[in-house]
């Protein structure tokens, strides 16, 4: 391990065991200003959700009023939100978990496979993974539906986690092809001369050193299926499964619209979710492909 | 069947199964390719099944005259280039080919350039860093629905709070028309479209930063390369099959971008905001031209296309180094 | 298992194994397909005559109290015909048609269908609806606009049991403080104007959105002028967008018209921004909720003698021809049952709406005095797809572009609807 270093734009946060303690106290120092800044940084970010938030407080259900705090917060928004929405707020968050476990397994090996074995056809593959992105999503939708009208997959989560997985793959391919692209192959090599198969070398080795890309392909292929509205407009036809995405419009008619009941169901709904991609986010550390290395 | 049966994550385990056995017969290269085979084959089949249908679906519509009728009664007569012809000579094609392209550039842009400053920030940890970063995917758990409403409220030209503050801070003399003029509505757009590109591009590039190891920046540094020099001769290569595919990937989503503008918008005001997306939604399904609405979006997949063999090249090129 | 199969194929060659994943895609939406066969909802109820135990309904009131009362009434009048139950499935208004599109393509479309007024004879055109006559149904005794909205060729499609339609709200209190009186012609109505823009509430508020809700904003101003759906080009749809463009070049009208739908015109009446709007009586359990002193007039007129004309809304039942005869039988029947006088009456008490037979009229005048405007409204409400039919949103599209070309500036006028498209 090198001991001289310069304190660099890059270089300084790493948490590497070995750090000379000047480094770490001045990180420290600077710390609480990174995180003042941050927090004005995000407070700019989310003014629109703070803004739902308010919305959320009126009491007219109002979307259009222009006062910075709820003047006479109401609670009627909450009050409806709480008891219609729990149901489905249930549904959506198994279709989301469900979405991200079947992404990962399905599409890990591939980009795997994409990344590090010398396949032929592999540009042809790309393409094939891009173009299923460049399709609308109400087109795959349509079609689903008539497939799935057939197998009995319309009104289940499973077929939500199925609809919702197919365009959660492709993306995760490519996302975490480029990143085991960085992969060095001789780590794996190492541990085939070992003894280890194919299949063990990737569980063991690959799955573990591309950690940050499966969770950030996770986060998405979450966030993907818990904001989706189409597929669970399309391929529920009773009812019974409702996602929060198509509960709402409870809230929301033909020709009126209750913004109050809606924010706030929104903001209610978010709570579980971020907490949830929060504790995710902890996982994605620094340097673990260099910490395989050695 | 088979259909649904490989969709099932259970199809992964025929791989496991061959692969051990021909490490034991030693040189068997065939099995050990037959295994590398199956690392693609669930998700081969999973992108087949779900995709292929609707991909050959959409180009054969664009050449038919597929209306409403067409649901019920299942009739499309060809109709060759047709549909074609009557999407491209429309007066505003071209207004929302100018359109899409500036929507796209501009979101582009200012989200990778956002995205990528904010990931750095967060690539040195500090107290909270972990929070704060996945309070920043917040906007993604909203429904969009949510979020174009409340834009819409913040930009009111005349109660909305966005405007209340330009004023109250002297940025702007008279209300910024921002969704109700033509001249101001689409730079309003990209700017939302901007503010949730924010969060992919940041947790992507970050993840990418994370990824790079250490080594390589105490050996840089040895080098001499700190800073800026660091930055380009260390993150910029290294990120690169990261960041040309979040480019990627951004680009193919803001062309096919609906709900935004829908919600903002509904492509006015005086179709300031119509995208060639938003033509090939309002033919197919305010219209029910199915078939102008498919050639509109297999217009856009050709786009699509054009950036998609550049970044395979580019890709190709990277692989091969 | 074919996948073991292919693989095998896969490593022999790589010529092959080419062959085989086009022979896998072309085969894996054939296998989807395959797999199911015919068997939908409707064609499995068996021969006339056979008893049928549920009927599947399709509408878009998805949202409360709306939801209950249509799923309450559903159900009473499933258990009046003897139907056992009734699957329902809501879908937002936006996407009903999506929906049947769907549920069309797959032969699975519901027993009874709830269409908005103006999409019946798009829907009739392509033959997926089942003439009502077949079942004995007639709409005798209905108000003309209904009917002309569900009439294709001459066959009644469905029977609406409310109407609606949109007039001027006005804040009783607001006029009476700066004296002036609800306008009965244009002149009046932009003095008004005028006259009740004072610091943050505009005179009035209207809807001039870039959809259907905006050309359907247009149209009174254009009917009552004598403009005609037909005709785009004439003076008197340019004098009727001289209008619009009047009150918002005054001031008295926002600017942000061209982007708020008619749910924005109301929070805008409600927060007091607005004194007088154009809009429609399902906008009242909001205004009573928020306690607005409001009154209703029918829309001014432009010059003496012409008659407010406003435009038909409300929701009608329709049957599907789902191919088996004993439900669609039983759909008609449950069609009918809502139609009831009584049906009609409480319809129209619950959601804003005026019952469409005329005979019902005068009774609910004197349970209802506060919708006594609204009723007169509806008797003479014309149907948008009264004359243009199934080209009706064509010409929607053209009208709400050319108002948004006049709004906006981009066009004049007298030749806005023809930069539109007409």
């Amino acid at each position: 391990m090198p001991t001289t270093t310069t304190s660099t734009a890059e270089t300084s946060a790493r948490e590497t065991t070995a750090r000379p303690r000047t480094r770490a106290s001045r990180r420290r120092a600077r710390g609480p200003v990174r995180t003042a800044i941050a927090i004005v940084l995000l407070a700019l970010l989310l003014f629109p959700v703070y803004w739902m938030l308010n919305i959320s407080l009126q009491p007219s259900g109002n979307a259009l009023s222009g006062t910075f705090f709820p003047a006479h917060p109401s609670l009627d928004g909450y009050r409806s939100a709480v008891a219609d929405q729990g149901g489905h707020l249930l549904i959506s968050l198994l279709v989301a978990s469900g979405t991200v476990v079947v992404t990962l397994v399905v599409a890990a090996p591939c980009a795997y496979a994409l990344a590090q074995f010398r396949f032929r056809w592999i540009s042809w593959a790309l393409l094939a993974i891009l173009i299923s992105q460049m399709i609308p999503g109400i087109v795959i939708a349509n079609a689903l539906y008539t497939a799935y009208e057939r197998l009995g997959l319309l009104d289940s989560v499973p077929g939500l986690i199925i609809a919702n997985s197919a365009n959660a793959i492709p993306f995760g391919i490519l996302i975490m092809r480029s990143f085991m692209l960085g992969v060095p192959p001789s780590i794996v090599e190492a541990a085939r001369v070992d003894g280890a198969g194919l299949v063990r070398a990737f569980l063991s080795i690959v799955v573990p050193i591309s950690r940050n890309s499966l969770i950030t392909v996770g986060l998405f292929a979450f966030l993907f299926a818990w904001s989706d509205f189409v597929f669970a407009l399309t391929l529920t036809t009773k009812g019974q499964v409702v996602p929060v995405t198509l509960g709402i419009y409870t809230y929301l008619g033909a020709h009126i619209a209750n913004w109050s009941a809606v924010m706030a169901t929104a903001v209610l709904a978010s709570i579980p979710a971020i907490v949830l991609l929060v504790v995710a986010q902890r996982y994605i550390a620094a340097g673990a492909t260099g910490g395989a290395v050695k | 069947m088979s259909a649904t049966r490989t969709l099932a994550p259970g199809s992964v385990a025929p791989a496991t199964g061959p692969a051990p056995a021909a490490r034991r017969r030693s040189g068997s290269r065939r099995l050990e390719e037959l295994s590398k085979v199956l690392f693609v084959v669930p998700a081969a089949l999973a992108i087949v099944a779900l995709f292929g249908y609707p991909v050959v679906k959409n180009v054969t519509m664009s050449f038919q005259d597929y209306g409403l009728k067409t649901f019920f009664t299942g009739e499309a007569p060809f109709v060759g280039l047709d549909n074609y012809v009557t999407v491209v000579s429309d007066a505003v094609f071209s207004k929302a080919v100018v359109n899409t392209a500036l929507f796209t550039l501009g979101s582009i842009a200012g989200q990778f350039v956002l995205g990528m400053l904010l990931a750095l920030f967060f690539h040195r940890s500090f107290p909270l860093s972990g929070v704060l970063r996945a309070l920043f995917l917040l906007p993604w758990l909203l429904p969009l629905i949510v979020g174009s409403a409340a834009w819409r409220a913040i930009m009111e030209q005349d109660s909305g709070i966005l405007n209340l503050t330009l004023e109250r801070l002297g940025v702007v003399d008279t209300p910024v028309p921002w969704l109700t003029s033509p001249n101001v509505a689409l730079l309003a757009v990209v700017l939302v479209n901007i503010w949730l590109g924010i969060p992919f591009n940041l947790t992507l590039l970050y993840s990418g930063l994370q990824d790079i190891p250490d080594e390589l920046y105490e050996a840089g540094a040895l080098d001499g390369a700190t800073g800026w020099r660091a930055f380009w001769q260390i993150t910029w290569p290294n990120l690169r099959p990261v960041v040309s595919v979040v480019l990627m990937l951004g680009v193919i989503y803001t062309l096919k971008v609906l709900d935004i503008i829908l919600g903002l918008t509904q492509g006015g005001p005086a179709n300031a905001t119509q995208t060639i997306a938003i033509q090939s939604y309002q033919r197919s399904f305010v219209e029910f031209t199915f078939g102008e609405g498919a050639a509109l979006s297999n217009i856009l997949i050709v786009i699509s296309l054009v950036f998609a063999v550049i970044y395979l090249r580019a890709n190709r090129r990277q692989v091969d180094e | 298992m074919t996948t073991n199969k292919i693989t095998t194929m896969l490593t022999r060659r790589r010529t092959t194994r080419w062959a085989a994943v086009a022979a896998l895609a072309a085969l894996a939406p054939l296998s989807l397909a395959a797999c199911g066969g015919g068997g939908s909802a409707g064609s499995s109820g068996g021969d006339a005559g056979a008893t049928v135990s549920s009927l599947k309904v399709l509408d878009y009131y998805t949202d409360e109290p709306g939801k209950t009362q249509i799923g309450d009434m559903l159900n009473a009048c499933g258990t009046s015909i003897g139907v056992g139950s009734i699957e329902r499935e809501a879908v937002p208004g936006p996407t009903l048609i999506q929906k049947v599109l769907q549920q069309a393509s797959s032969k699975s479309l519901p027993d009874v269908l709830m269409l908005d007024n103006p999409d019946i004879q798009q829907i009739a055109d392509t033959g997926a609806l089942a003439p009502l006559g077949d079942f004995g149904l007639t709409a005798d005794g209905y108000a003309p606009g209904p009917v002309a909205a569900a009439t294709a060729d001459g066959k009644l499609y469905g029977l609406q049991p409310g109407a609606n339609t949109i007039a001027i709200f006005y804040r009783k209190d607001v006029l009476e403080k700066a004296g002036v009186k609800p306008p009965t012609t244009w002149d009046e109505l932009r003095t008004a104007a005028k006259k009740l823009t004072v610091g943050k509430q505009y005179g009035f508020a209207f809807n001039a959105t870039a959809d259907y809700e905006g050309a359907w904003q247009f149209l009174p101003p254009m009917w009552t002028n004598g403009g005609d759906e037909t005709d785009l080009k004439s003076p008197q749809v340019a004098q009727a967008l001289q209008l619009w463009k009047d009150l918002v070049d005054d001031g008295s009208a926002s600017k942000s018209v061209v982007n708020w739908k008619q749910s924005d015109v109301n929070d805008q009446f409600i927060a007091g921004k607005a004194a007088m709007m154009l809009n429609g009586p399902w906008q009242e359990p909001a205004l009573d909720k928020a306690k607005v002193d409001y009154g209703v007039v029918p829309f001014p007129v432009n010059t003496a003698g012409q008659t407010s004309v406003a435009p038909l809304g409300g929701e009608a039942w329709t049957v599907p021809m789902t191919g088996d005869k004993a439900r669609m039988a039983k759909a008609a029947e449950l069609v009918k049952c809502m139609n009831s006088d009584d049906n009609q009456m409480l319809r129209a008490k619950q959601g804003g709406l005026v019952p469409t037979k005329l005979a019902l009229a005068s009774q609910f005048k004197s349970e209802v005095p506060a919708m006594a405007g609204f009723t007169d409204a509806v008797g003479q409400a014309r149907a948008r797809t009264g004359k243009l039919g199934a080209k009706w949103p064509d010409t929607a599209k053209t009208i709400y572009t050319g108002v948004q070309l006049v709004l906006t500036g981009q066009a004049a006028p007298a030749d806005a609807m023809a930069k539109a498209g007409a």
